[in-house]
């Protein structure tokens, strides 16, 4: 059986896919790759097959799921193969090379797919900016799921329902080659690109404006208020995880509304506590929550966001929700998706 | 309707909001027309879940317009409230053993003395009433369950433990829940339960508590906890 090895592991890594999409309602996160956009981009430089699970009913994908990527979040993460495989890397920029062993060393460039041998080993260094990479393999990992899907969720380990936290030491089984198993009925095979296109500018590196629909509780707050809200930048904290970007800034947003019935929650909900200072709920957040919310950021600065480290700032810009799903539209069609 | 509000709140959901009240007449209306939202609009729905009055509904928005989902969502609430009478199914009460010895019930004698009561009175208001099952989440198997004697009621801890046991029957404000598994939490810990709170089968996971369910506490001694568990309460020097 092939497998990779987790040779070095000094931050974190997990599986992730798009997420468990029908399974809110038990309790479970939504949960799935952080920055879609390097995680489809991986999918599709290396020729796996995307699908979307929400579309797919349980028998046709049975732990057979090849489009599911490791997650590394700050690199500093090794990978030895017991056979040759080809693999990519994208988002973050791991300054990633490949140690053979006379001790030589090849770069190895985000985006572009390469050959792993059982007598090298790969090395992803710590990013200089951004936080999450995505490795994904030609034929795709063989994962344990549980409910439809691949991902892990830190606070689901417990459960011991998918695979096991990821550690120095664990083994990755794959399978060679292209999967056979998904038939393309839902999405037609795609000419992977094999190189990314230099006009594709996706995290821009100059400010980022998070854009979101607003509440009705935004809609009661006085023009000055939300002036307040909309002028000042908003700073990522050290607190700020997978599951929420808790941000601070100078001026207190105060909402002297008591707070309501906890209700379901959504990935981009922006809510407020009472010590005025903002989280935006990101994939593995709490199904349900109690804090007053002043609206959804959208999914495709989502992804952005994601990949911001704390101390960098943000702004905000309420949109339209014709405008919003525009931009999600779009940036399915960008991966023939969905 | 004019009381209900169907908000969009992302690019592909909405959220339905009743009043912000806890009452089991307006939740059972709610979930009579979860229900019926989810054989009527089934062929454009993601996922769907509710909590004490609202609901989320995720959609495919390249399917349907939100004008036209609003439309067919309220079509969908009149309807259920028409039939909510025709659907009375959740007179069955799920009773859950609770051993609520001190060794079991950290928080036992603290919360005695902050709501002013002796343990056994604790106890008694605890386990006689039935609790309605108002939402499912915070964890997998996690259910809030209302509403609470107004006696008992007490705010969150100030600090939250790293961690309670799997089992740990616990209150907080207007509410009670037990906990399915071991994790962090803020709520008064007043016994344990033996029973596990889910079943895992392959790909498939059967919380104990369905949203809607009754639910009913019955207090049990140390022998018969220990029977049923196979093993003695985690004291909270063990944990």
């Amino acid at each position: 059986m092939p497998f990779l090895t987790i040779k070095k592991l000094k931050s974190s890594a997990s599986f992730q896919d798009l997420g468990r999409n029908n399974a809110q309602h038990l309790g479970f996160s939504g949960s799935g790759a952080a920055d879609e956009y390097s995680y489809l981009l991986a999918n599709k430089l290396i020729g796996n097959e995307l699908y979307d699970n929400s579309l797919i009913n349980n028998e046709k994908i049975i732990n057979q799921h090849s489009n599911v990527t490791l997650e590394v979040t700050l690199g500093q993460f090794t990978l030895i193969t017991n056979q040759t495989c080809r693999l990519v890397i994208t988002g973050a920029d791991c300054q990633s090379h490949i140690r053979k062993k006379n001790g030589e060393e090849i770069v190895v460039k985000n985006n572009i797919v390469f050959e792993l041998s059982p007598e090298e080993e790969l090395n992803l260094g710590l990013p200089k900016k951004q936080l999450h990479s995505y490795i994904a393999i030609e034929g795709g990992f063989s994962v344990k799921t549980y409910l439809n899907s691949a991902s892990q969720t830190v606070n689901e380990y417990a459960l011991k329902l998918g695979e096991a936290e990821l550690k120095e030491g664990k083994t990755l089984p794959f399978s060679i080659g292209k999967s056979s198993l998904i038939k393309s009925e839902f999405f037609p095979p795609e000419k992977p690109i094999n190189k990314p296109d230099p006009q594709d500018n996706f995290h821009q590196s100059e400010q980022l404006y998070l854009r979101f629909l607003p509440s009705p509780l935004w809609l009661k707050l006085t023009p000055k208020t939300q002036q307040l809200f909309l002028n000042q930048p908003y700073q990522i904290t050290p607190q700020s995880n997978r599951m929420g970007y808790r941000l601070c800034s100078e001026t207190m947003i105060i909402n002297r509304k008591a707070s309501a019935l906890s209700k379901p929650t959504n990935y981009g909900t922006i809510q407020l506590p009472d010590d005025g200072q903002p989280i935006v709920l990101m994939k593995e957040r709490q199904t349900i929550g109690g804090y007053p919310t002043l609206g959804t950021v959208i999914q495709t600065d989502l992804f952005r966001l994601s990949q911001k480290r704390p101390g960098e700032k943000v702004f905000f810009v309420p949109i339209s929700l014709e405008q919003a799903q525009a931009q999600l539209m779009a940036f399915h069609e960008r991966f023939n998706f969905r | 309707m004019s009381h209900i509000s169907i908000h969009p709140t992302s690019e592909n959901s909405v959220l339905i909001t009743w009043p912000e009240k806890i009452c089991p007449v307006q939740h059972q209306s709610i979930l009579s027309t979860l229900t019926k939202i989810n054989d009527e609009l089934n062929a454009f729905i993601i996922e769907s879940l509710a909590s004490y009055n609202s609901i989320i509904i995720y959609y495919h928005f390249n399917k349907i317009t939100l004008h036209q989902l609003k439309q067919r969502i309220s079509n969908c609430i009149t309807q259920a409230t028409n039939e909510k009478f025709l659907n009375e199914d959740n007179n069955l009460i799920t009773e859950i053993p609770v051993y609520y010895g001190d060794d079991a019930g950290w928080d036992l004698n603290a919360i005695a003395q902050q709501c002013q009561l002796s343990t056994e009175d604790v106890i008694k208001l605890h386990s006689e009433q039935v609790y309605r099952a108002y939402a499912l989440g915070f964890t997998p198997g996690f259910c809030y369950l209302g509403t609470l004697n107004k006696k008992l009621m007490l705010p969150r801890k100030s600090t939250p433990r790293l961690a309670i046991p799997k089992g740990a029957v616990a209150i907080a404000e207007q509410q009670t829940a037990v906990y399915p598994n071991i994790c962090p939490g803020g709520w008064h810990i007043l016994g344990q339960t033996p029973v596990a709170l889910y079943q895992t089968n392959n790909n498939s996971f059967e919380p104990l508590i369905q949203i809607g369910q009754q639910i009913k506490f019955v207090a049990i001694d140390k022998e018969t906890y220990i029977e049923l568990a196979g093993k003695s309460p985690i004291t909270e020097e063990k944990m």
